[in-house]
Formats: C-alpha cells, sequence, structure tokens
C-alpha cells in the first residue's frame, strides 16, 4: 500500500466521520426551570409560554446547528431547594442553557449553582440566562461570567420611572417609598432615595413592610397621607401591590402610584378604576411602534392563546439576544461550547420592536429601552377584560435607561 | 389624635374579620378538639361562589347564598371525611384536613386560574362612610364590621338563650354525657361544622370583595385564625372576639409605629451599643408587625395556656 | 420478621450500588429522598415514640442547615470542620436550639405543645428576612464544599455517599436509641405521662430531652440537605417544610421505626416524578394525603406490618390473591380518576379555553388520544373507569368480610 493510498484513504475515512459526527450532532439542549406549580406559579407559567413561543421562532427558522433546539421543561417547585434539584437534573440531561425568571431567590440559587459547577467543571461549562431575577446583587456581588440578565434592574426601573414621571409633571415635590423589605423592595428604595437630588424632590417617608403577610394596608396607607405625599413608588408585586392601591382608594387619597409590576396579569381586572391613573416602567408597550408591536401581539396571541403581558415581552426579547448570539457560535457535537456562546451573549444586540437591545459586557445586564406608561381608559389593549389599559407616556431609549455598572462586580472572565 | 383614632378603628374591623373567619372554628375545635386545617378554605370557597353568582344574582344574593353552598361542602366533609377519620386521633383529624386544604387550592386554580379574580365591591356601596383630616373611611369597611357585630350578637344570643346552644355549650364540654342524655351528638357536630363553615364562607364572601380573591387567600389567613382560637380560648366565643379585636389592633398600631428596642437603650444610655449591634434591636416596630401575632400567642401558650377565656385544657 | 436482617442487608447493598445503577437525575433524587428520610425519623421519634406533636420542626432543620453553611464557610472558606464532619456542627446547633425550645414547648402537651411549636417555627421565620448578617437575607447564604480526606466532594456521587454513610449512621442511632431506658421511657410519655410522673421521673426534663435529640437529628439532615445544594435560604423554615414532615412521617406510619423514613422517600420521589409530568401533582398529593389518613390510619409501613404479624388466617395463597385482586381494582380506579383529573385540567386551562371560537370546540390530547370534549366519551370513559374500580374493591372488601363471617 503505497502512501498516497493511505493518505487518500484516511482522508475518505476522516471525511466519513467527519460526516457522521455532524449528523449524530446533539440537538442544542434548553433548560427552563421555573416554578410550574404551587403558589407562585402564575408568573413561571407565563415566562414558559414567552420561552416556548421564542423557541418556536428560532426553530422555524432553521434552529441551531441545522437542528431543531429541544425544550426541556423542570418545575423548581418555588423554592432554592427544588431549583438546586433541577439544575442538576437539567445538566445532566445534557442542557447547557438554563433560563429561569420568577423569584430573585431562586435566581440567586441558581446563579450560584451555575457558577460552583463550571468552578469543577471546567471547558463543560453550562450559561445561566436570567429573565427576570430583578435584584441588583445578582449583576453585583454575585456576577459572574456565566450569568446573563435579560430583564430590567431595580435602578433601571425606578430611575426610568421618576424620569418619565418627572417629564410628565405628574412626580410632585413629596415622594414616598413603600417597599417589600427584602432585597427587591430594599433595592428599589434605595435607588428613589439616589434620585431625589438629581431630580429635584424629597422622600417624605421610606416604610418597609412584610412581604405577602399583610391583609389590610390602611394603616400603611394613613401614614401616606399624613406624610403628603403626591406620589408613592413602589416596587410590590400581586397582591402586596392590589391591597395597598385598594387601600388608598377606598381612604380617598390622590397620590399617584409609581410602580414596576402593575401589569400582572389580574391586578388591572382586580383594581378596576382603582389603578387608573396610576404608572409602571416596563420594558413593553403594545401602542409604541405600530407598525412592528402589533404584528408581534398578533402572532403571540395565535400561538399562545393571549396576547403578550407582564414579563413575556421581556422574555422574548431576551430569547432574542439568545437568539442572535446563537447565530456567531459554531455546533459541536455536544451542542455548543458555552465558552463561545459565552462570548456571542457578551456581544449581542437584538432588533425587536422597542428597539435595539444589547448586552453589557461588563457585567452582563441587559440594556433595553423602557416605556413609562399609565393605565387608561384610553388604551388601545385592554387588560384583564376590563376597558381599562396602559397608555405610554414616554419611550426612555436604551442609552437613556442604562444605570452604571455595580462596583461590587467584581467579575472573573476566563484566561 | 386622628391617626390614633383611624388606627384604632382600622385595627377593630380587621379583628371583626379576623373573628368572623375564626368564630366556627373555636366552636369546631371547642367541641370536637379538631384543629380544622381546611377552615381558611371554607373562607376562600366562600370569596369564589359569592364572585360566581354574583354575575347572575347581584351582589346580596350572592353574599347570602354563598356561605349556604360552603356549609353545604362543610357538611359533607364533615359527614364522609371528618367522621371516618375521627376514630383515628386528633393528629389524623388534623392532617386530613390539611390535605383537604391542598386539594380545595388546588381545585380553586384549576378551575379559576392562578391569579386574583375580577371580584369587586359594588359601586352602590362603594362610597366614603366619613371624612377625618383629608382620609376618607370606605363605608364597606364600617358595613363588613357591622356584620361580624350581627354575627357575634346571633352567636351569642343563641349559644346562650335557645335550647340548640346548650345541647351545643355541653357537647363542648362532655360530649358523652350529652350523648347518654339521649342527644344526637354526631349531629350536632355536623351541624356546628356546617354553621363553622357557612360563617367562614360569609366572612369570605363580604371580605373577598373588599380585600382580593386569589387562590392564595386561604393560606394567607389560615395560621392567623389559629392563633386567634388559641389566644382566646379554645370554644369561646367571648374570646375568640377578644383575641381577634387584641391582634387586629395591636398589628394596626404596630404598623403605625417607628419605635425599635435600641431607642430604650438610649435612655440607659446603651444607644450606641444597640446601634453597633444592629439585627434585633435597630428594627422598627413597622416592620415586624407580622411577627406580633406569634409573639402574642407564644405568650399566652406560656402564661395562661387556656387563652384569654377560655375555660378546658 | 426473621427476614428482616436480610432484607435490611440487601436494601443497603442496592442503596451502595445506586450510583452505577440509577441516572444522575435519579440519584439526585435519591439524595433528597435519604434527607427526607432522615428528617422524618427525627420528626418520628418525637412524635411517634414520644407522642408530642410538633408542628414547627422545619425551624430545627433550618438551624442545622444555616449552621452547616457558616461552618462551611468559616475561616475564609477553610471549614470549621473537615467536610464530612460538618453534619455534626447542624446537630449540635439542632441540640442546643432544641434544648431551649423544647423546654419551653414540652411544659405543654397535646395541641398546645403543638401551637408553641408551631409559633417559635413561625416567629423564627418571620425574623429571618430581617436578620441579614445570619440568614442572609433573600438570596440566602452560599457555600462551597472543600474536598477532605482525599475526596474531592464535588460530584454527586460523593455527595450521594456522605448522605448515606450520615443517614444511615443515624438511623441506626436512632435504632440503638429507642432500645435504651430512655428511648423506652419516651414510649412511656406517649402512653401515660400521669403515671410516669407518678413513678418519680420528671417527666418535664424527659420531654425536653427527647425534643433536643430529635431537634439534634433534624439539624443533621439540614446541615446535609444545605451541604448538598451548597446553599442556605430561610425558606427551609417555611410552615409547608414543617407540615410536609408531618405528613411524610404519618403517610409511612408514624408509629413503625422505619415507617417515617420511607413515607419521607417515597413522598419526596412521587413529588420527584410527578412535578415534572403533570401541572396539577400538588393535587394529587392532597389527595393521596386524605385517602391515606381515611383508609390506612397506620400509613403504608405500619399497615404492612400489622398484617405481617397478624395475618388473617387464610394462608399465603389466598392472602396474595386478595391483595393482588385490590391493587389492580385499585389502579383501575386511580387511573379513571387521573384520567378525569387532566382531562378537565387542560379542559379549564386558559390556553385551551383561549382557543375556544364561537362554540368551535377543539380535540384534546390525553394519553396519544385526541378527545372531543362536549362528546360523552371522554367523560364516559374517566367515570366509567373509576365507577368499575370502586365496584370491584367493594366486591373483594364483600367478599373478605363473607369469608370471615363464615369463618367465625
Amino acid at each position: 500500500m503505497g502512501f498516497q493510498k493511505f493518505a487518500r484513504g484516511t482522508a475518505a475515512m476522516a471525511l466519513v466521520m467527519g460526516a457522521a459526527t455532524a449528523a449524530q450532532a446533539e440537538p442544542l439542549k434548553i433548560a427552563l426551570v421555573e416554578t410550574l406549580s404551587g403558589p407562585q406559579a402564575s408568573t413561571g407559567l407565563l415566562y414558559r409560554d414567552a420561552v416556548k413561543y421564542q423557541i418556536g421562532k428560532i426553530n422555524e427558522a432553521g434552529g441551531f446547528g441545522g437542528e431543531p433546539i429541544e425544550l426541556l421543561e423542570f418545575d423548581n417547585q418555588g423554592g432554592p431547594v427544588g431549583a438546586a434539584d433541577r439544575v442538576r437534573a437539567a445538566i445532566s440531561e445534557g442542557a447547557t442553557v438554563i433560563l429561569q425568571g420568577s423569584s430573585s431567590a431562586v435566581a440567586g440559587q441558581v446563579t450560584e449553582d451555575v457558577r460552583k459547577y463550571n468552578l469543577r467543571n471546567a471547558g463543560n461549562e453550562v450559561i445561566y440566562i436570567n429573565l427576570g431575577g430583578e435584584a441588583m446583587e445578582l449583576t453585583g456581588s454575585k456576577c459572574h461570567y456565566y450569568h446573563f440578565r435579560t430583564s430590567p434592574n431595580a435602578a433601571i426601573r425606578v430611575n426610568t420611572l421618576l424620569d418619565g414621571m418627572k417629564e410628565a409633571d405628574v412626580l410632585g415635590d413629596n415622594v414616598y417609598a413603600m417597599n417589600q423589605n427584602y432585597s427587591w423592595g430594599v433595592d428599589v428604595q434605595d435607588n428613589t432615595v439616589a434620585a431625589a437630588d438629581r431630580l429635584g424632590f424629597t422622600v417624605v417617608e421610606q416604610t418597609l413592610h412584610d412581604v405577602n403577610k399583610i391583609q389590610d394596608f390602611s394603616p400603611y396607607v394613613q401614614r401616606i397621607q399624613a406624610a403628603d405625599a403626591d406620589t408613592v413608588i413602589t416596587g410590590n408585586w400581586s397582591n402586596d401591590l392590589l391591597l395597598l392601591m385598594k387601600a388608598a382608594s377606598g381612604a380617598g387619597i390622590d397620590a399617584r402610584f409609581g410602580t414596576a409590576f402593575l401589569d400582572q396579569p389580574g391586578n388591572i381586572g382586580n383594581a378596576g378604576a382603582v389603578a387608573e391613573g396610576h404608572f409602571l416602567s416596563a420594558p413593553f408597550n403594545p401602542e409604541v411602534n405600530p407598525e412592528e408591536t402589533a404584528p408581534f401581539m398578533e402572532d403571540y396571541k395565535s400561538v399562545t392563546g393571549h396576547y403578550p403581558s407582564y414579563v413575556e415581552p421581556a422574555t422574548v426579547f431576551g430569547m432574542m439576544l439568545l437568539q442572535e448570539a446563537l447565530k456567531e457560535v459554531e455546533p459541536t457535537e455536544n451542542g455548543l461550547n458555552a465558552a463561545d456562546l459565552a462570548v456571542a451573549l457578551e456581544n449581542a444586540t437584538a432588533e425587536t420592536p422597542m428597539g435595539t437591545i444589547s448586552m453589557r459586557g461588563a457585567d452582563h445586564q441587559a440594556i433595553l429601552p423602557m416605556i413609562v406608561q399609565e393605565v387608561s381608559l384610553d388604551a388601545q389593549y385592554k387588560a384583564d377584560d376590563t376597558e381599562y389599559g396602559f397608555v405610554p407616556i414616554k419611550v426612555i431609549s436604551a442609552a437613556d435607561a442604562e444605570q452604571p455598572v455595580q462596583d461590587s462586580c467584581q467579575m472573573k472572565r476566563p484566561g | 389624635m386622628d391617626q390614633i383614632l383611624f388606627a384604632l378603628l382600622n385595627g377593630t374591623i380587621y379583628g371583626l374579620l379576623l373573628f368572623m373567619v375564626s368564630a366556627g372554628l373555636t366552636l369546631i375545635f371547642g367541641m370536637m378538639g379538631v384543629l380544622n386545617f381546611a377552615h381558611a378554605s371554607f373562607y376562600m370557597l366562600g370569596a369564589y361562589f359569592a364572585y360566581t353568582l354574583q354575575p347572575l344574582t347581584g351582589f346580596w344574593l350572592a353574599i347570602i347564598l354563598a356561605p349556604i353552598l360552603v356549609m353545604g361542602v362543610g357538611i359533607l366533609v364533615e359527614r364522609f371525611i371528618l367522621r371516618h377519620v375521627h376514630e383515628h386521633g386528633h393528629a389524623h383529624e388534623l392532617l386530613v384536613t390539611f390535605g383537604l386544604s391542598v386539594v380545595i387550592a388546588e381545585m380553586i386554580k384549576m378551575v379559576y386560574g392562578k391569579f386574583a379574580v375580577d371580584y369587586r365591591v359594588p359601586a352602590e356601596l362603594n362610597f366614603a362612610a366619613f371624612s377625618l383630616s383629608g382620609i376618607d373611611y370606605p363605608f364597606y369597611r364600617l358595613f363588613m364590621g357591622g356584620i361580624a357585630v350581627v354575627m357575634f350578637i346571633a352567636i351569642y344570643l343563641l349559644l346562650t338563650k335557645t335550647r340548640v346552644g346548650i345541647v351545643v355549650r355541653s357537647a363542648i364540654y362532655r360530649p358523652q354525657m350529652v350523648e347518654a342524655l339521649g342527644h344526637n351528638v354526631p349531629m350536632v357536630f355536623m351541624g356546628v361544622f356546617g354553621i363553622g363553615a357557612a360563617l367562614a364562607g360569609l366572612a369570605g364572601a363580604v371580605a373577598g370583595a373588599f380585600y382580593t380573591t386569589n387562590p392564595n387567600m386561604a393560606l394567607e389567613l389560615g395560621v392567623m385564625v389559629f392563633v386567634v382560637v388559641v389566644v382566646g380560648g379554645l370554644g369561646s366565643m367571648g374570646g375568640a372576639m377578644a383575641a381577634s379585636l387584641l391582634i387586629g389592633i395591636t398589628n394596626s398600631l404596630a404598623v403605625g409605629s417607628d419605635f425599635r428596642i435600641a431607642d430604650i437603650l438610649i435612655l440607659i444610655g446603651m444607644g450606641g451599643w444597640a446601634e453597633e449591634i444592629g439585627g434585633l434591636l435597630t428594627m422598627r416596630m413597622s416592620s415586624l408587625a407580622a411577627t406580633l401575632p406569634f409573639f402574642i400567642m407564644l405568650l399566652v401558650l406560656v402564661l395562661r395556656p387556656s387563652g384569654l377565656m377560655g375555660e378546658k385544657e | 420478621m426473621k427476614y428482616a436482617p436480610l432484607l435490611l442487608l440487601v436494601t443497603v447493598a442496592v442503596l451502595i450500588a445506586l450510583p452505577w445503577l440509577v441516572s444522575g437525575s435519579m440519584l439526585n433524587a435519591a439524595v433528597q429522598m435519604l434527607i427526607a428520610a432522615l428528617f422524618a425519623m427525627a420528626f418520628g421519634l418525637l412524635c411517634g415514640q414520644a407522642g408530642m406533636l410538633s408542628f414547627g420542626h422545619a425551624a430545627y432543620f433550618g438551624v442545622g442547615a444555616f449552621a452547616a453553611v457558616h461552618a462551611m464557610n468559616a475561616f475564609g472558606g477553610e471549614g470549621l470542620l473537615p467536610t464530612p464532619l460538618l453534619p455534626l456542627v447542624g446537630g449540635a446547633t439542632g441540640l442546643v436550639s432544641g434544648l431551649l425550645a423544647g423546654y419551653f414547648s414540652t411544659k405543654r402537651t397535646g395541641v398546645y405543645f403543638a401551637m408553641i411549636t408551631l409559633a417559635l417555627a413561625e416567629l423564627l421565620h418571620a425574623l429571618a428576612p430581617h436578620l441579614k448578617t445570619v440568614f442572609g437575607g433573600e438570596a440566602g447564604v452560599s457555600s462551597f464544599r472543600m474536598p477532605a480526606w482525599g475526596i474531592g466532594f464535588g460530584s454527586l456521587n460523593d455527595v450521594y455517599f456522605l448522605t448515606l454513610v450520615w443517614t444511615l449512621l443515624c438511623i441506626g442511632l436512632l435504632y440503638l436509641f429507642s432500645k435504651t431506658p430512655l428511648g423506652r421511657l419516651a414510649l412511656g410519655l406517649r402512653e401515660n405521662a400521669h403515671r410516669l410522673r407518678f413513678l418519680g421521673y420528671n417527666t418535664h426534663a424527659l420531654g425536653t430531652l427527647i425534643f433536643a435529640i430529635s431537634a439534634m437529628f433534624a439539624g443533621i439532615a439540614g446541615a446535609l440537605q444545605s451541604m448538598n445544594i451548597e446553599a442556605a435560604n430561610y425558606v427551609v423554615l417555611e410552615s409547608h417544610i414543617s407540615t410536609a414532615v408531618v405528613l411524610n412521617s404519618f403517610i409511612g406510619g408514624v408509629r413503625v421505626f422505619l415507617g417515617p423514613a420511607i413515607g419521607g422517600a417515597v413522598m419526596t420521589f412521587f413529588g420527584h416524578v410527578t412535578s415534572d409530568l403533570t401541572r396539577v401533582w400538588l393535587l394529587y398529593q392532597g389527595i393521596i394525603f386524605v385517602l391515606v389518613m381515611m383508609f390506612l390510619p397506620r400509613g403504608l409501613v405500619g399497615e404492612l406490618v400489622e398484617r405481617i404479624r397478624n395475618p388473617s388466617g387464610e394462608g399465603l395463597a389466598r392472602t396474595l390473591s386478595t391483595l393482588l385482586a385490590r391493587l389492580v381494582s385499585l389502579a383501575i380506579a386511580a387511573f379513571g380518576a387521573v384520567f378525569l383529573i387532566e382531562f378537565l385540567q387542560r379542559f379549564l386551562s386558559p390556553e385551551y379555553r383561549a382557543g375556544v371560537t364561537d362554540g368551535n370546540w377543539p380535540d384534546i390530547a390525553l394519553f396519544s388520544y385526541d378527545w372531543a370534549p362536549l362528546s360523552v366519551l371522554p367523560w364516559a370513559f374517566g367515570l366509567g373507569l373509576f365507577g368499575i374500580g370502586i365496584a370491584l374493591v367493594t366486591m373483594v372488601n364483600r367478599r373478605v368480610a363473607a369469608r370471615k363471617e363464615a369463618q367465625a
């Protein structure tokens, strides 16, 4: 056997083997580790809808490496213990990207689990895309190279909200910070206080109350009244927000509420007229840029059965960032190399109906446009089958919405 | 002054609501020794039934029919589940009701979804009763308080002035004796259980419109109701009323207070030390409001285990 | 019961071989099951042996978990003790807090005891988020398992064996404890505390001691948990953790020695498997609680032990065939019920309701068939199976009763 023949044979074999491995390449597995049962499942299921929607879009566009992306769903049962368990299960089933959004407590566990796993398994890293854990420390003291947050955070929410309300001349001079007593509420309070000098208002009082334990908010409302507040800035969500607003309305208080999560499904339906004239800062409003937004709204509804709201649009946009990043990554036989994807994600930008969103390399916080909006009868898209909806007051561009990187983020980069 | 007045009024109304939910539980607890975990679920059922009926029958009929439906559920639970478990002991009764509360909550989620439903105070009741230093006081709060007071008087009269009441009260203290005297004690139990469930259902139907009607509302109130029953004393209506008001008012006052333990220590010159230690010492009373009921319960259990007005231990 | 040692040996052998037998995800579940089993055993000592129903055992589990995390982080992450010995820290903290809490709570008995334990646990749970330095606030406290004794403790296998050794050791100790005079006195406390006092024993001190020992083992379980997930969060103090351990123990059978452990393991496994399969697994869990409390008051293991100890006297073949008949009919009924619940759940889900347009009700896919929701078929299918199953069970029960009557 001559050398040439040997070489040709080897080359042919290599080709065949190469083709074989390419054909056998594992599809990319993405795991959604969400709260799908129990008291907090309502939000988890919205994340699930949004993720399924956009992965469907990616797969329609050819998937990844010629294969459709496989979405694995895990129920974290609402707590960090269940989440730790399911993150391991997801990794052992071959997931290289982990998605999670509801609850910062769970996000804290997942991001730490991913960090430790990557320390122990260099070369086989996994990526955590945080779709909605908005606590500052996730991109602060807990930030690490494989964590990416695609939702806004407390600083972005509060500052855009205050800017928008100031510009619309509805902020007033006296601002009351009413928040839940845990990291998120404290972040909102701190950011409200920090913005006081810049925007020229006084924080008349700051209150932190127990989370999800208070039935009767009237004593708190009384304090709002006693402090003579024009505006109440609150990070409260779900029942704590509803009960607070209802108590305020019952007491005939005319202070405006500036909120972060007023668009949660059920809120407007439950509050009804009580919610009218209150404000929200969120990454989406259906009336902005209608040429692109309206088709998105209709398409989303045709797939999931409802218009996107609350965390869903931002989740879809976050998945668009992932989609863009995936275009820059070469498939491997295990799906992909997470280190490559991390590099691509760091530099990813995506065009959404709300404008361009991008990932900031320094702390892996998404930079995205925010829309300050008001609950009004004039809204084109109504919420919860009521006559109310959200009307945009001001669109704040991604550049203006950006907040500085926290000093506490000491990100260790590979190499 | 107005502030304190408001705080007292708010606390009283909240206390009265707690009383409405716990009135039935304290009877059941006193009579059968059953800590019924599912009791707050009856409260939730009341709210959801009223929400469902409201478009068909209007608000008033809905808050009358909903408790009756809840009573039906309560009677079924007692007859076909609790009675079956009774012979196995109190622990089993308690756990079976816990299982039931899970089942009820999950069924509600299945039928009505996981978010709060659109159950609101009807427009004709949604007005301010009076106004004090710029704050309106919603009429509906007074309405809820009024219902609770009427309920208290009705139960009190029923228990003390009627023959049925005498049988019920004696069944609480000496069930065997009452049985020996020829009364149908299981029937009495079933009746009391049904009425207790109906009272909780009424509370839910009325309060669900004012607060929110969501699948977690039983969870939120559940433990607080136990606290009321234990603090008040087993089987004591007056005790339940006193405990409800105590918890409602302390809660309301605590929320308005910025008191810190460190403030006392400043008086004796240890303020700096307290600030340094931080933690519990520098926590504001207002952020601890939710822990107070448990603290009260602990004190009562250690110092006076039969409760404020209970006679039976 | 002469096969008991053999059975035990086989079980231990299977447990040791488990990492080579099952997938990573299952091994993960196995770690959780072991922890739940140990926690339930700790509770079983208090409730089953000494007859004190605690509603706040999450407190001691949680205290142990936090103690272990802080011990892991001590000395700049070097750890207070080598990794395999860290559960001792959890146990010690559990013991101390158990002594304190036990002193107050065992002053009372029955429901009052239960309410004191509940109040203590709720107080701790309500205070924990405010005490950020100890409980780390909402994000919890994170830690890292350091290698020790030549073992990396990075892989799941290492964690599994660490948990297995500690769980078996603790269960062994609990068994030995039940044979000591103190363990026998615990039974006395359950059966007749008055008499014990009359005999000159200090029942309050005895109760406190048993409470503390139970809290110690709960603390070890908590420590194993936080070592497993390398973090502790104040949600471990939540009341549903306390109720879960009560329910698990009673489902297994609180009065038989290994009952709580098996209850804990079985229910954890159930949650692990079903929570990814169906959205309403909590409903199934609730139904199981209710059914077990109603029809198997001794618990799964308790009932089994009872049957073995007091055979029906019908011979092995007959007993087995009755059992088989019951199981088959129950399975039919259960399948019918599951079908109905799953069908209803899909039928009522918002996604489905959104898809309904102008009286056009799309088919619902379930168990790889499409069912038209407005036809009688799916409802009749589910209800029919359920009815047939129940009828069969009733028939078997009647036959057994008739045979017993004939014998008598």
